[in-house]
């Protein structure tokens, strides 16, 4: 179809550079800066998707993204709104929602079945007989949802960005132009956010005062202004979807989500025309004013049927005018209003052989016989009250425009805490109660003439300068006069029809009974009318159906508009792709120095907290030979593991032994230099929340570690206790500074004294639970012997750099020794056989000491630790459950972990460990049961899976040398 | 989002801070009943208001004390903890203990 | 079929006022024997047992706003029973149950969709934890089980086995899981209570509590004073403001949840899913919405407004858990005030104010428990302040003397 392109029409396309795609598998023809939309609209094809519930054919009514009209997918992406997607070669785009196709959809089933699908009705139905629910929920969700997901897409790679500005300028139509460029010329860094691809907002489409030469050039103006300025940051076909917290605004551009953070905001975002309500207002072809000044100022297409303009306001009559300056044929003004602002308006209509009908409103707009589009509306009479009354003439046509007025685009200042108020004498909702730092010019502030828009986004500039601090010269910055109402808004305009079909809501297919309708039904708080009827629930999210249903229900349930309100303004403004929000997902996993090793060495890692352990080392296959060969190696000969995950944190001062007092439960005063602890928290629960094991190194000097997931925790409480108490002490994490291992089993000794140790260790001079500094294989190190796995073993920090040497050392002269690397399954099962708790598995979230034998570990003559108090408060009730060792014979149904202890029918306890040990033969185990239950030898019922019955024996811990001779070797 | 000033390294995304509760005087545990040190731990002041609370810089570890409004969200102010615990505390042991 | 539509079709305009759900707005007596303050999803509730197993009908239902405006709007209508504890597993278990039969109970369709919910597991201590909620759950009559990769794999083609560098370790799959609209869950109690007598007041805030001589006497709303023998309060994120008036604090912290919805599509996920480690929840809506959600904001405020960060880490949770949800578009993003314990467990019974009864301590796992809460309730109500058994691990004086039920790890988003 042939494009009108000159200075005036067409100006975003360029007819020379031809663009095809296809709509439902047909070719389509479009040119550079067509929109998938316009492109359709310039080839007649008017039907571009089915609505959600009636299923009717739909086509563009806004043509800028503020409606749902138009929502089509691609191979890639559900609900996209076509008259945002630019048209590119190739696409392949495809209508939504229909069965059959989108000219012949079977699914209009449901409009002709409309009466008896009254507003709600799924709520009335569906659900008698009891259970038959379950049949019709398939059925319902098949045919609810608009788009196909396309379920193989791969997670694309989405960058974020984030940008500072002095002011942000919401919008780029003549109010943001001008805020733009007062602030930035007053030097503060301005950034401008424009949805459309080019600046200038309605300037670009609108004929202010009816001429749009002047309107064009001041454009022009402007725009040259702003895109010279340096200190004027533009992004175009940029979305703010959101005001959030001190201003910080998130804006989509394209495939980019950029954070922009502002000092002050400036909403310049206009507003959103509002339709008329009468029977079938949603044919294809019925569209509002701008849509059609889009359609012809941007896109260069000029409709070929005749153009009927119902207005209810005097800017309707410019687009009448301006699209037969383009053009079109335009047949007839339907002015709602007998009268009206500017009487030269219907001089110029007579001028211009267009025929005007005052006083008068479309009863019903009807489609042809054998297209889905518009093509003749009637037109009646409006009464002294404003009701319907006798027909006057039906007119054909192709093209429908309207405008019943605008409401401000109020949603991002409404999420920031602004609130709406309807004034009855302009028919308008308007913005007040702004947040600190925001500020509003233009249409978005009930302001609509050109010069008082420009003034008005002057102000605002001016207000935030002022809030920055920055200074204008006196005749800046004085406050142009902006106070002048004007009437844009029709106050009713409903044109209710006994056959319905007004609609309200495009999205959700609501006509006027149905918004009364749930009123009547006892639904009458504005919030209950959105949500009974879904009312604003749809993609356009109330843009067009917030105005008329206010109105609606203020009269149904005799309240004024104001006190019925709008339903709440929620982020985001446009739909926004997920992919944008995720970014790039950053997954941070924390290695030890000697990862690579473990890897080397054939280590299948696992998580532990944020750090990766290697569970054990070999072929998963084999997962139980490997485990049970690094305990053998451990029993019976040496084995190494890397434990730089339990953390270290450096304690020094004169304080240190009073805060290792007050941190841990028990005594730390008194412990002796060169020694070893066992160091519990509680927390101020009293309940037990970490473990480790505190070296004193000096008399003002401890090093201690806690679990790995715990000890970054224990750092940050440790800090935060310490601000209170003021204590003479430094408190460092040192986890990432020192690598440990422990080398563990009767041959540990002799491993490590074969690579050189400046100190004796034999049990002489270095006994159980001692500590000393000493160098190994030249590396410093700082040694302790902990109890562990149950064997003479030696813990080894030294700093990280150095621990790859120091553990290939050992390793190469180990060898000999039959030395293997052991992980964390090991590792739980050897622990499990000295019975030893793990902080987290073996307690849970309310685990006191008592219940699991910890009171020899909590100091009594202490005024304070943290948690004391708790705990004796604990100890004086009995207690529920007990934590004690079990066994059952090896060829027994083996428990696992979280399996319950039954008692007498009832829950008493749970499994927390459970393992099978070669080294005895049986399966052992941790369990909490009935203190009752807590004696040597009581069989206790564990119920396995399939709810098969162990019955096992509760037995003393440690299970394996239960005199603890071969750790203190 | 909102903007924190820590009182150490200025004003940061308050996604860079770990909330650490309210600021709660410990009464003297080893003189107050079992149902007061109960209240001490699982209650807090929740009315509408401005509140005193822990906060921490997570990069720095940097512990310190925030007054804000637990409705709209404002900060009012930031400072460092010693400020409000100006002194060292002692726990004195009952007679009869070490 | 739905024969009961017909009557619509037959008269041009049928007389919904005759049938209407909820009734014309009423004056506010100045004596009621219930004043129940909070018309959210609990609060009705309680009315319509109340009204309809008591025959206890001179009550009043007092809410600030609208009819269940609070957070049953808000939540994102999870329904399962697969707790930690014997008492919150036994509790959910009996909520559950009377869901399923609750659209024919008031003759209200909730949409009850018993989809089931599955959790996913990565770590071993995880793993562990859900073999004991099978178990627990198991033990009480309902239906839970651990289930290994393969079997996530068959409920949930589209899920990705391996987000986040934690790759999928077992499922926690509970057949009883369910979700239904919301908001019909309180229209459905509030019609059932009216219509039995009950009176609903919404946009009467209660101002203050009258206590005299330990005992509740009444309130005083913005509508004028009102005279009660019992006062309940069920009014979620503001409980310890309420209870403040009564004259007793409530060990509750307010946090904002946030939840988010997206545009529709054709439904491609059947089950709720849920994964420990990401803190993160999915589920498709009857209309085809995708809904997320995850865990609480990270530090209190008595404010439903919403935040970026973490709706970019919960977005990012989610993406991770179905890569192709990157090309689908945000709607909508909301929240709503949870008041939480330090125990995850609800707060339940009498309090230090005779006849004053609480219904509290709902953080993030109040709407499943709206059927069970409401019975019991009114059964406490009905016997004069004796405490139903079900109830009793819930009381206030719990923490007092340290017994907290801990639900911790099985709320929804934690690990």
């Amino acid at each position: 179809m042939k494009r009108l392109k000159n200075a005036h029409f067409g100006q975003w396309i360029d007819p020379s550079q031809t663009i095809q795609f296809t709509f439902e598998g047909g070719l389509v023809q479009g040119v550079e800066g067509d929109t998938v939309a316009s492109a359709l609209l310039a080839n007649g094809q008017w039907v571009q998707s089915r609505s959600f519930k009636y299923h009717r054919p739909r086509g563009p009514l806004t043509l800028c993204g503020y409606d749902a009209n138009t929502l089509v997918q691609t191979p890639v992406a559900p609900n996209l709104l076509a008259d945002r997607l630019p048209a590119e070669d190739h696409l392949a785009v495809t209508a939504q929602n229909y069965t059959g196709s989108l000219h012949f959809d079977l699914s209009r089933l449901l409009d002709w079945f409309g009466r008896f699908l009254p507003v709600g009705f799924y709520y009335k139905a569906f659900f008698k007989p009891r259970g038959i629910w379950a049949w019709w929920e398939p059925i319902v969700r098949k045919t609810a949802g608009l788009g196909i997901s396309n379920l193989s897409v791969k997670a694309p790679y989405n960058d974020k960005t984030y940008a500072f500005a002095d002011v942000a300028v919401i919008g780029a139509g003549p109010a943001g132009l001008n805020a733009a460029l007062l602030a930035a010329n007053a030097g503060a860094q301005v950034t401008l956010v424009e949805q459309e691809p080019r600046l200038g907002g309605s300037m670009n489409y609108h004929a202010f005062e009816g001429n749009y030469e002047t309107t064009k050039s001041a454009r022009d103006a402007l725009v040259a202004a702003i895109e010279a300025h340096e200190n004027i940051d533009v992004l175009c076909s940029s979305t703010c979807n959101a005001w959030f917290g001190d201003h910080y605004l998130p804006i989509i551009q394209k495939s980019r989500l950029i954070k922009l953070r502002a000092k002050q905001t400036i909403l310049t975002t206009g507003s959103s025309e509002q339709h008329v309500v009468f029977r079938n207002n949603d044919l294809p072809g019925v569209v509002m004013c701008s849509a059609l000044d889009r359609l012809m100022r941007l896109y260069g297409v000029v409709p070929s049927a005749p153009v009927v303009v119902l207005a209810g306001n005097d800017l309707a009559y410019r687009t009448a005018f301006s699209s037969q300056d383009g053009g079109a044929n335009v047949a007839a003004i339907v002015d709602l209003r007998t009268t009206y602002n500017d009487p030269a308006l219907s001089d110029e209509a007579k001028r211009r052989g267009i025929a005007l009908f005052q006083g008068c409103g479309i009863y019903e707009a009807k489609q042809g016989l054998f297209s889905h589009g518009l093509s003749q509306v009637d037109v009646h009479k409006l009464d002294e009250r404003g009701e319907v009354a006798e027909k006057l003439v039906s007119i054909d046509c192709g093209l429908l425009a309207m405008s019943a007025g605008f409401m401000p685009s109020y949603q991002l200042a409404c999420q920031a805490g602004a609130v709406l108020s309807y004034d009855d004498s302009t028919s308008q909702f308007q913005l007040s109660n702004l947040p600190q730092g925001m500020h509003l010019a233009g249409s978005v502030n009930s302001v609509f003439s050109l010069d008082l828009v420009e003034a008005d986004g002057r102000n605002a500039a001016r207000q935030a300068l002022r809030n920055l601090g920055i200074a204008l010269d006196s005749e800046t910055a004085s406050a142009e006069d902006v106070n002048f109402t004007e009437q844009v808004n029709h106050p009713w305009p409903f044109l209710k029809h006994p056959k319905g079909r007004e609609f309200v809501d495009f999205d959700e297919d609501l006509q006027i009974k149905d918004i009364i309708n749930a009123t009547r039904m006892g639904y009458r708080d504005i919030q209950l009318v959105k949500r009974f009827s879904t009312v604003g629930m749809g993609p356009s999210q109330g843009r067009h159906s917030a105005l008329p249903t206010a109105r609606l229900v203020a009269k149904t349930t005799d309240r004024t508009v104001h006190e019925t309100g709008v339903t709440t303004a929620r982020p985001p403004l446009m739909p926004e792709p997920l992919g944008l929000l995720a970014g790039r997902r950053f997954h941070p996993l924390r290695r030890t120095p000697l990862h690579h090793r473990h890897i080397g060495l054939g280590a299948q890692m696992m998580p532990a907290g944020s750090w990766q352990r290697p569970a054990y080392y070999g072929d998963p296959v084999q997962r139980t030979a490997c485990i049970q060969a690094e305990v053998r190696a451990v029993r019976q000969g040496v084995g190494i593991i890397d434990v730089s995950t339990l953390g270290g944190i450096e304690l020094r001062g004169p304080d240190a032994p009073e805060f290792m007092n007050r941190l841990y439960t028990f005594g730390f005063v008194k412990q002796p230099i060169g020694k070893t602890r066992y160091a519990v928290l509680t927390n101020e629960q009293g309940v037990v929340a970490d473990d480790g094991v505190a070296a004193r190194l000096g008399e003002h000097h401890y090093y201690v570690t806690a679990t790995s997931s715990g000890v970054d925790r224990v750092y940050r409480d440790m800090l935060r206790w310490n601000a209170q108490w003021r204590l003479d002490l430094d408190i460092a994490n040192v986890t990432s500074a020192f690598s440990a291992i422990n080398v563990a089993g009767p041959l540990s000794r002799q491993v490590i004294e074969s690579v050189g140790c400046s100190v004796d260790l034999s049990a002489q001079h270095f006994p159980y639970l001692a500590y000393q500094e000493a160098s190994v294989a030249g590396i410093p190190a700082r040694m302790m012997r902990v109890g562990f796995v149950g064997e003479l073993g030696y813990e080894l920090h030294v700093p990280s750099p150095l621990m790859g040497e120091l553990w290939d050392r050992l390793l190469t002269n180990g060898e000999a020794h039959g030395i293997r690397p052991f992980g964390v399954e090991a590792q739980r099962l050897l622990r499990l056989e000295k019975g030893h708790i793990i902080i987290g598995q073996d307690t849970d979230g309310m685990t006191q000491p008592d219940e699991v034998s910890l009171r020899w570990a909590i100091s009594s003559k202490k005024p304070f630790f943290v948690g004391s108090k708790s705990v004796d408060i604990l100890s004086k009730s009995p207690l529920e459950r007990q934590l004690v060792g079990f066994e059952l014979g090896a060829t027994s149904p083996q428990p696992k972990e979280g399996h319950l202890v039954i008692r007498n029918g009832h829950i008493v306890g749970s499994v927390t460990s459970c393992e099978y040990s070669p080294t005895l033969n049986k399966i052992i185990g941790l369990a909490y049961v009935h203190p009752e239950d807590a004696v040597p030898g009581t069989t206790v019922v564990i119920r396995t899976d399939d709810a098969v019955h162990a019955h096992a024996r509760v037995a003393k811990t440690p299970f394996y040398d239960p005199d603890n001779l071969r750790q203190a070797l | 989002m909102k903007i924190m000033t820590c009182p150490l390294n200025g004003p940061r995304n308050i996604s860079e801070f770990v909330y650490g509760g309210q600021v709660k005087a410990m009464p003297d545990h080893q003189n107050v009943s079992d149902t007061d040190w109960a209240h001490h731990v699982f209650y807090e002041k929740n009315d509408v208001g401005i509140v005193l609370e822990w906060w921490m810089h997570s990069p720095s570890s940097f512990w310190f004390i925030a007054e804000r409004h637990n409705a709209t969200d404002e900060i009012i102010r930031t400072y460092p903890a010693d400020q409000l615990f100006k002194q060292r505390v002692d726990f004195v042991a009952n007679e009869g203990e070490s | 079929m739905p024969f009961g539509l017909l009557k619509y079709g037959i008269s041009n305009d049928y007389p919904f006022e005759k049938e209407a759900d909820l009734p014309l707005p009423t004056e506010l007596k100045r004596q009621y024997d219930v004043v129940i303050i909070g018309g959210g999803g609990h609060g009705v509730a309680t009315a319509y047992y109340l009204a309809k197993y008591h025959g206890i009908t001179n009550v009043a239902v007092l809410e600030k706003g609208y009819l269940g405006g609070g957070n049953t709007a808000r939540n994102t209508a999870v329904i399962r029973s697969n707790y930690l504890t014997p008492e919150g597993v036994k509790f959910y278990s009996e909520s559950v149950k009377l869901y399923e039969n609750l659209s024919n109970e008031f003759d209200f369709n909730i949409m009850y969709s018993q989809r089931g919910q599955l959790t996913l597991a990565h770590t071993d201590a995880t793993v562990r934890a859900f073999r004991q909620r099978a178990e627990v759950n198991k033990h009480f009559g309902g239906r839970s089980e651990l289930i290994d990769p393969r079997n996530v794999a068959e409920l949930v083609p589209t899920l990705n086995l391996n987000p986040a560098n934690l790759p999928v370790l077992a499922g926690l799959w509970h057949k009883d899981g369910a979700t239904a609209r919301h908001d019909a869950v309180a229209w459905g109690y509030a019609s059932g209570a009216t219509q039995r007598g009950v009176e609903l007041h919404q946009v009467t805030e209660v101002t203050d509590v009258l206590v005299s001589n330990g005992r509740v006497t009444g309130v005083k709303t913005t509508r004028g004073d009102v005279n009660a023998g019992v006062v309940i309060q069920a009014v979620a994120g503001h409980s310890a403001l309420m209870a403040q008036k009564a004259g007793f604090p409530l060990p509750l912290v307010a946090y904002p949840l946030q939840a988010m919805v997206t545009l529709p599509v054709k439904p491609f996920l059947t089950p709720l899913v849920s994964s420990s480690a990401l803190h993160c929840y999915v589920q498709q809506t009857s209309r085809g919405e995708i809904v997320i959600g995850g865990g609480s904001d990270p530090y209190p405020l008595y404010n439903s407004r919403a935040s970026l960060p973490l709706k970019e880490s919960l977005i990012s949770s989610a993406v991770e858990m179905f890569p192709f949800l990157s090309e689908m578009r945000l709607l909508r993003q909301w929240a709503g005030i949870t008041d939480m314990t330090s125990d995850y467990s609800p707060i339940m019974g009498l309090s230090p104010v005779e006849n004053y009864y609480i219904d509290a301590g709902w953080g993030t796992w109040g709407f499943k428990a709206t059927p069970i809460c409401g019975k019991t309730m009114a059964e406490l109500v009905a016997s004069g302040g004796k405490v139903p058994e079900l109830i009793q691990p819930f009381e206030l004086a719990r923490f007092d003397r340290f017994k907290q039920v801990n639900e911790m790890g099985a709320t929804a988003a934690s690990h």
